[in-house]
């Protein structure tokens, strides 16, 4: 498993893709100081009586929400990639235990999406901090990083489950196409649809949408976004398994199953 | 040592591979023919795990691809110089398949320079041509220095000195004990190269033969001024003459030898005595007609 481990970090280190994605986080997290900074011009251009009435979604859950997606992308090439060209074959010759490679794969592009994601959501609070200040702008938290970090460590595991979410789908598809718009409809036509069932589903099914769980997990709830709020953290915790666990079952049972 | 045993393999309703059953020894190069489709490949694949046979078994060095540990280090194998992600150098993608099965840093580098490739090593695998990836397969399968070799069609792109190049190679690996598993649709590099034929069609076993039967010597040319004495002759003493087009004679059941001796006794002069083989061309011809009906088969 160590081989296999580290011959899926090689490969992950050597492939363009891989940087040209973490680029697309950076630019993620520039866009989120611009957003800021043009949060800050807009607040001070206001008559200090209606500057309350100025609210912006709160920067890091933002940055989060675009990061999950690169990342699922990811996740999705670490497979897709490899279906595209025939490099499949060539993998399972070199590794012929197709759940260890799966079980590799799965667990580089966790750490690398947890961290990654991690990197984006602190960068890009601090740089929200910086850029902000002690302005009071509504959405934006004034709160300490020690307070702040469950709910950070909570985005970071749910990127961490949406790349793993795309690593599942594109084994299960063999197609990138296939298993990038499958993630785009569990990441954002998922929750619009569930956002317009008839209450209380709405906020039932909302709950246990991918998107909604890092609040949760925090036990802060998801005051801004569509997703409900109906589940403990434990139970946050059991459905984000969940979420990876059975698609990952099923891609281990096909990729045994299939002739490569 | 590769045995396949009774391999069958559907596709569908497509039978790939029809209870097919050869050996392939060590210390030779076996030549693996075949019309397309013949399902060449196929078994290639199921050897390597790759594919699920419907019935029947593949095994290397005794057991199955997939129970192998580090089965760079046992098997090496060239399917598809293309299945290879353009986005890495050779540098990058040989060194992962060297570190899954523990295979030195050093090894890396010196395949890489054994095919030819240490001037593009650090290049990007997307802008090589057929040739090159061609090579870059064959360093991966040369990597783990292993005893049992599987090529499909490895000298497709080659140039003539790659071609060569692979020859001599493949003939070196097979003297040093090595099981050489080799594809290809080019009968007189074929006939060069392998020691030993496996010849299949529509999935079924058509030859297991060595090369110097197919090729063997079929007949004996003989020119000479006065062919009508000569063929009396050569009749007389146990020969089976036939006469061909441009004024030769076809000798079976005589050896140039004996046809020489013969033509001084009788004092007739002789122009030309060319033992003759068949090619392997002819003879895979012949052996596969059938399935091909003169068509282009599948
Ligand atoms: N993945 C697949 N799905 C469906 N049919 C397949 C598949 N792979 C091979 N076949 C079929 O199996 C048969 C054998 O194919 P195979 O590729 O093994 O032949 P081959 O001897 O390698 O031919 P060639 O000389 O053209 O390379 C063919 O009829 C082919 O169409
Ligand atoms: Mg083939």
């Amino acid at each position: 498993m160590i081989d296999a481990l580290a011959a899926e970090w090689l490969k992950l280190r050597t492939l363009r893709s891989t940087f040209v994605v973490l680029g697309v986080v950076g630019v993620v997290v520039a866009l989120m100081a611009l957003l800021a900074w043009y949060a800050v011009h807009l607040w001070e251009g206001l008559p200090p009586g209606r500057r309350d009435r100025l609210e912006v979604s709160s920067l890091p859950e933002l940055a989060n929400w675009l990061a999950s997606l690169c990342l699922a992308v990811l996740g999705v090439l670490a497979f897709s990639g490899e279906y595209g060209t025939g490099m499949i074959r060539t993998t399972f010759t070199v590794l012929p235990s197709r759940g260890r490679v799966l079980a590799a794969k799965a667990s580089v592009v966790a750490v690398v999406a947890f961290c990654t994601g991690l990197a984006a959501v602190l960068a890009t609070y601090a740089a929200g901090r910086l850029i902000i200040g002690d302005r009071p702008i509504r959405g934006q938290s004034a709160e300490e990083l020690s307070r702040q970090m469950p709910l950070f460590l909570a985005l970071s595991l749910s990127i961490a489950m949406f790349a793993l979410l795309g690593l599942c789908l594109a084994a299960i598809t063999r197609s990138a196409v296939a298993a990038v718009a499958a993630l785009v409809a569990v990441w954002y036509v998922l929750p619009i649809v569930v956002n317009n069932v008839p209450a209380p589903w709405n906020e039932r099914i909302g709950s246990i949408l991918p998107g909604a769980l890092a609040g949760q997990l925090a036990g802060t709830g998801n005051p801004q976004s569509l997703g409900g709020a109906l589940l403990s953290p434990l139970a946050a915790l059991a459905v984000t398994v969940a979420w990876v666990a059975v698609p990952y079952t099923v891609a281990a049972v096909l990729l045994a199953r299939r002739d490569a | 040592m590769i045995e396949v045993r009774e391999l069958t393999k559907r596709f569908g309703r497509t039978v790939a591979v029809d209870g097919l059953t050869f050996h392939v020894k060590p210390g030779r190069v076996t030549g693996f023919l075949g019309p397309n489709g013949a399902g060449k490949t196929t078994t290639m694949r199921v050897i390597l795990g790759l594919d699920h046979p419907a019935s029947g078994e593949a095994l290397v060095n005794g057991r199955r691809y997939d129970r192998i540990r580090h089965p760079m280090r046992e098997v090496g194998a060239l399917l598809d110089a293309g299945a290879v992600q353009g986005g890495r150098t050779p540098l990058g993608h040989l060194s992962w398949i060297a570190r899954a099965n523990r295979i030195g840093r050093d090894r890396v580098v010196s395949v890489i320079e054994q095919v030819g490739l240490a001037g593009a090593a650090r290049k990007r695998i997307g802008g090589f041509s057929l040739g090159m990836r061609q090579r870059l397969g064959i360093a991966a399968a040369l990597l783990g220095d292993p005893a049992v070799l599987l090529l499909d069609e490895p000298v497709n792109g080659l140039d003539p000195d790659g071609v060569r190049w692979i020859r001599e190679l493949l003939r070196g690996l097979a003297a040093e004990g090595r099981t050489v598993l080799l594809s290809s649709h080019l009968m007189s590099e074929m006939e060069l190269t392998a020691d030993h034929l496996v010849i299949i069609g529509r999935g079924r076993l058509i030859a297991d033969t060595p090369m110097r039967e197919l090729t063997a010597v079929r007949d004996v040319l003989v020119r000479s001024s006065r062919a009508g004495d000569l063929a009396t002759a050569l009749a007389a003493a146990g020969g089976t003459v036939t006469a061909e087009d441009g004024g030769g004679l076809s000798v079976r059941g005589l050896d140039p030898k004996e046809i020489g001796d013969l033509a001084a006794r009788h004092a007739i002069p002789l122009h030309e005595v060319t033992p003759r083989g068949a090619s392997l061309e002819e003879t895979y011809m012949r052996l596969t007609a059938e399935l091909t009906g003169g068509g282009a088969g599948r």
